[in-house]
């Protein structure tokens, strides 16, 4: 399991993150969700090791994440940003190769070549394996990117808005593959999402975030309820079952009461572009 | 009878007003004819560009922008009439002496204009090319004559100090300097024209490695000392040329020029010396002809070019046609020039020792 | 394994190959052109005669060819690889296909060591004062880099800005020394910094040699790392890799590189610009072999150049920095129509 416990994050002695606490299982999905700049991006940061924390533990599976090297990090935990700046060339093939980084001490292995063909091919991307990243649309990009994380061979993923520059198809389709992969490989996955629906729809657990803590977690239909969203996002919103999903209907914009004191939330610039 | 500006009549006795008029007119027409002594009279000479300048005299106060032109004012005994001078020269404060004091007015290159205003000279002496034109423009605001001089080529340095003579009134000081100076170029150049042999000679700037080409000063210096310059055919005057090349031409003796800034204050020969052993060293150039029998010599810039060019050339002339000039010396010539029209003592170092006695 | 992974694998491997092949043919490529350089000089040595001194003991022939022509080919050699390994590092570190190893400020620094030596001893300086000037503050500058990248953020970012502002600090420095300077001085500024092959001597080939080639095993070893750097920050971080780490011992290694080079030559520019962007354009950007191949086109052209500026106007030697320089242009150039994609 992968524990969070009492993580705090400042940035420039701006409170971001307070008390943030989560549990992730293996095999089980949990999103973490919020209006932009609750911290959702920096949290799964934090987690990663890309941020460092001002207080709080990460401990995997048993292990602190703060004793580990990087690298060794890197073997436990997978992180799917939300998309990749394109300065220099390079393959499909090449691009899910670095995956294996954690493992490679100079050069690639015939081990590590082997790992990232097969995840190629299980991920439906053999066809554009030589092609050049910059050449992909958005969902292509966005599954090499997942199947640079794969290739980690980690217990863990962690994604950052997995589906926010998709289309309606590869939305579900992206979201289809992480959780065939949870399941299949015994994954635990993170995600911070945007959108309240497929959220809804592919976790088992929710965390949601308002204002850098904790507002509620628990099953979709437990955190998900119209008060918890008129409270966090200030929408009037219908909640009901259909077809078997939690479906969320945003109806119109609150009438927020001063006495909440409807502050807005900081926004945080990501701090490594 | 002209109309009064303001159209009255003058009724005055005709007779006394047109005596009067006349007077009037025949002394405008003097004055335009007479010489302006009441104003200063003025001289038409040659600068170094070529130009005719006319230059309005006299002249008491000069702004020297340059050490050879400084120098020149010292050896026709006129730097008393200096008010300012180039801020370079307190490099050499020894030479230099009391002129250290004068007011200085920037750099020879790029002279504070208004700093020369103010000191409100006569007349501005530069090179012909540095600075640049502006400063004729600039010191014409003022009043303020330019004249350009270069004072650092042998060919034309009589005519230029004669220039200067007769500007200053001082011809009698230009002619004693360039009698002196004629009379040892032309003894130079006799013995050179009968000599039988014109020796190959490399010359080297001061940057390493970079030859004396046409249209340079040190290119010119070889040719007065009898020398036949290995880089005569090049193109720039300061081409670079490859150590396998002077290797290939074999010259039979090497002058390096260098820089110390002031060759005055030093004790000794050592750094001369130094620079030399360095170029003794170079790889491969021990097959070099000049660097086996150690015909290598470094000369100072205070000799290289400019009024003491001439004391170059005698070196030079010693090292490279060593038979020729057994009783030339020199490090006496230039202690008669030192002494005689610079007023000054002869101190310091201004080439390496020669490492054999010139046995030709 | 099924038959598609090993597809894929197998393409993989075909371009490492070719990767590879590239590698050797740049290799005798530069090996061609330095015997071809080493056949061309001012005392028309015929090529039999070259052989000969090649292999003798003693005589002038041999002098040429040892002491004078080999010396020059090599640290031409030595020279452009360590530029062209530089400027391959400095790319990936600072993420920007512009950079090269004078975007943080190495090169003005060195010009100013140097100017200063020739100032400050008048004309009192051994040309090695100069080298070791020159070194100095190579490394001063390095450590001004690392200074900020410490105290501020090691982003490349960060580093750009501070590489610029010494750039301007240091060119400054040295225009106002020149400015005080006789003309003797301003010229022999003027003339380091075009760039010279004549002063090196076998002495410090080998110093040049270490500083040059030491660096470079640990500079491979961090290769995939580079190759890392390439997607972000946050990525690289997130696969395992010390990012600040990284950049800032690649900083030191790489101005080493830098250092060692142009102490003893002056200032060649524009080889580690563009050796890194043309092996880039054939063989990618796996810094497996571009970090090597990179060196290998860097010191290609530095030869090359070298001999063009020895023949084209012989007995004169055009400066080997202004050679390199006008093979920047018609370079960027082509660059600017053959783009057909947004980077590089």
């Amino acid at each position: 399991m992968l524990k969070v416990m009492n993580l705090y994050f400042n940035y420039n002695d701006t409170r971001v993150l307070e008390g943030i606490v989560a549990n992730v299982e293996k095999g089980r999905v949990l999103s973490i969700v919020g209006p932009n700049g609750t911290g959702k991006t920096t949290l799964l940061k934090c987690i990663a090791g890309i941020l460092k924390p001002a207080a709080g533990t990460v401990v995997i599976d048993g292990h602190d994440a703060d004793g580990m090297a990087r690298r060794e990090l890197a073997k436990h935990l997978g992180y799917v940003p939300q998309s990749m700046p394109v300065r220099f060339p390079a393959t499909v093939f090449e691009t899910v190769l670095a995956g294996r980084r954690p493992y490679i001490a100079w050069r690639p292995s015939r081990d590590d070549l082997e790992r990232t063909a097969e995840i190629i091919e299980e991920m439906n991307l053999a066809d554009l394996a030589m092609r050049d990243i910059d050449q992909l649309s958005g969902g292509q990009a966005q599954k090499v990117l997942l199947a640079r994380a794969l290739a980690q061979d980690t217990l863990y993923l962690l994604l950052d808005e997995p589906t926010s520059n998709l289309d309606l198809r590869h939305e579900l389709e992206m979201l289809e593959v992480i959780i065939t992969l949870a399941k299949r490989k015994d994954m635990g996955v993170l995600m911070a999402m945007h959108d309240l629906n497929l959220s809804a729809r592919f976790s088992d657990t929710i965390l949601m975030l308002y204002q850098g803590k904790i507002f509620c977690s628990g099953k979709p239909s437990e955190a998900m309820t119209p008060e918890n969203i008129r409270e966090v996002y200030g929408v009037e919103a219908a909640v009901r079952q259909e077809n078997g999903y939690l479906q969320i209907q945003p109806l119109r914009c609150a009438d927020l009461s001063p006495s909440r004191g409807n502050r807005i939330p900081p926004y945080v610039k990501d701090q490594e572009d | 009878m002209p109309n009064s500006p303001c159209g009255t009549d003058m009724r005055a006795p005709r007779l006394h007003n047109r005596s009067f008029l006349i007077g009037w007119f025949a002394v405008f027409v003097l004055l335009s004819f007479l010489p302006r002594a009441a104003f200063g009279a003025s001289m038409t000479v040659r600068d170094a560009l070529g130009r005719n300048i006319e230059v309005s005299l006299p002249i008491q106060r000069i702004v020297a922008l340059n050490s050879d032109v400084l120098e020149v004012l010292r050896t026709l005994k006129a730097e008393d009439r200096v008010v300012g001078v180039f801020s370079e020269m307190v490099r050499e404060r020894g030479f230099w002496g009391a002129l250290v004091e004068r007011p200085k007015v920037g750099s020879w290159r790029d002279p504070d204009l208004e700093a020369i205003a103010s000191l409100k000279p006569d007349i501005v002496i530069a090179y012909s090319r540095n600075p640049g034109p502006l400063l004729e423009k600039k010191m014409a605001l003022f009043g303020i004559q330019v004249l350009r001089l270069d004072l650092y080529k042998v060919e034309t340095l009589e005519q230029e100090v004669q220039v200067l003579g007769q500007l200053l009134g001082r011809e009698k000081e230009a002619a004693l300097f360039c009698d002196w100076h004629r009379r040892h170029i032309e003894m130079i150049r006799e013995k050179i024209d009968g000599a039988l042999t014109r020796p190959s000679v490399y010359i080297e700037s001061y940057t390493d490695y970079h030859a004396a080409g046409p249209g340079s000063g040190g290119h010119e210096m070889c040719l007065l000392a009898g020398g036949r310059n290995i880089a005569a055919g090049l193109s720039i005057p300061y081409p670079r040329v490859t150590p396998e090349w002077v290797v290939s031409r074999n010259p039979e003796v090497i002058v390096k020029a260098a820089a110390y800034g002031n060759g005055y204050a030093l004790k000794d020969r050592a750094p001369f010396n130094r620079r030399r052993d360095a170029i003794l060293h170079r790889p491969a150039w021990r097959h070099i002809a000049a660097v086996a029998s150690g015909q290598v010599h470094v000369m100072d810039s205070a000799i290289w070019t400019g009024p003491r060019a001439i004391i170059g050339i005698a070196y030079m002339v010693r090292w490279i046609h060593p038979a020729l000039f057994p009783d030339l010396n020199p490090e006496a010539l230039h202690r008669e020039y030192l002494e005689t029209f610079q007023g000054v003592s002869y101190r310091g170092a201004f080439v390496s020792d020669g490492l054999r006695e010139a046995g030709r | 394994m099924n038959n598609i992974a090993d597809d894929l694998c197998r393409g993989y491997k075909a371009r490492a190959d070719a990767r590879a092949l590239f590698l050797a043919a740049a290799f005798f490529l530069l090996l061609t052109a330095m015997a071809i350089g080493l056949c061309i000089g001012a005392s028309g040595m015929e090529f039999r005669e070259v052989i000969a001194s090649l292999l003798k003991d003693t005589g002038r022939g041999h002098s040429i060819i040892w002491m004078l022509r080999l010396p020059r080919i090599v640290m031409a050699m030595l020279v452009g690889f360590g530029m062209g390994l530089a400027g391959a590092v400095f790319q990936a570190i600072l993420r920007n296909p512009l950079a090269s190893p004078f975007t943080l400020g190495v090169g003005s620094a060195a010009g100013f060591g140097a100017v200063s030596v020739i100032l400050v001893f008048g004309g009192g300086f051994q040309t090695w004062y100069i080298a070791c000037g020159a070194f100095l503050f190579s490394l001063i500058s390095a450590a001004l880099i690392l200074a900020v990248a410490k105290m501020k953020r090691a982003s490349s970012e960060t580093m750009i800005l501070t590489g610029i502002a010494q750039m301007f600090l240091f060119s400054s420095l040295t225009s106002l020394l020149q400015y005080m300077g006789t003309m003797e001085q301003v010229h022999e500024v003027v003339f380091w910094f075009f760039g010279s092959l004549s002063k090196a001597g076998w002495r410090e080939i080998g110093l040049a040699a270490a500083m040059i080639l030491l660096p470079f095993p640990a500079l491979l070893w961090r290769a995939w790392d580079f190759n890392l750097l390439s997607s972000g920050d946050e990525s690289a971080l997130a696969l395992g890799v010390n990012v600040k780490r990284l950049r800032m011992s690649a900083v030191v290694a790489a101005s080493l590189v830098t250092a060692g080079g142009i102490c003893f030559t002056g200032v060649i520019g524009f080889v580690g610009l563009v050796a890194p962007h043309i092996t880039r354009m054939v063989i990618g950007n796996d810094h497996q072999f571009l970090l090597p191949a990179s060196g290998l086109v860097g010191a290609l052209i530095v030869v090359f150049a070298d001999t063009l500026g020895r023949t084209v106007w012989a007995p004169q030697v055009i400066p080997i920095g202004i050679v390199t320089s006008f093979i920047g242009v018609p370079f960027f150039f082509y660059l600017l129509m053959k783009r057909t994609r947004e980077y590089w």
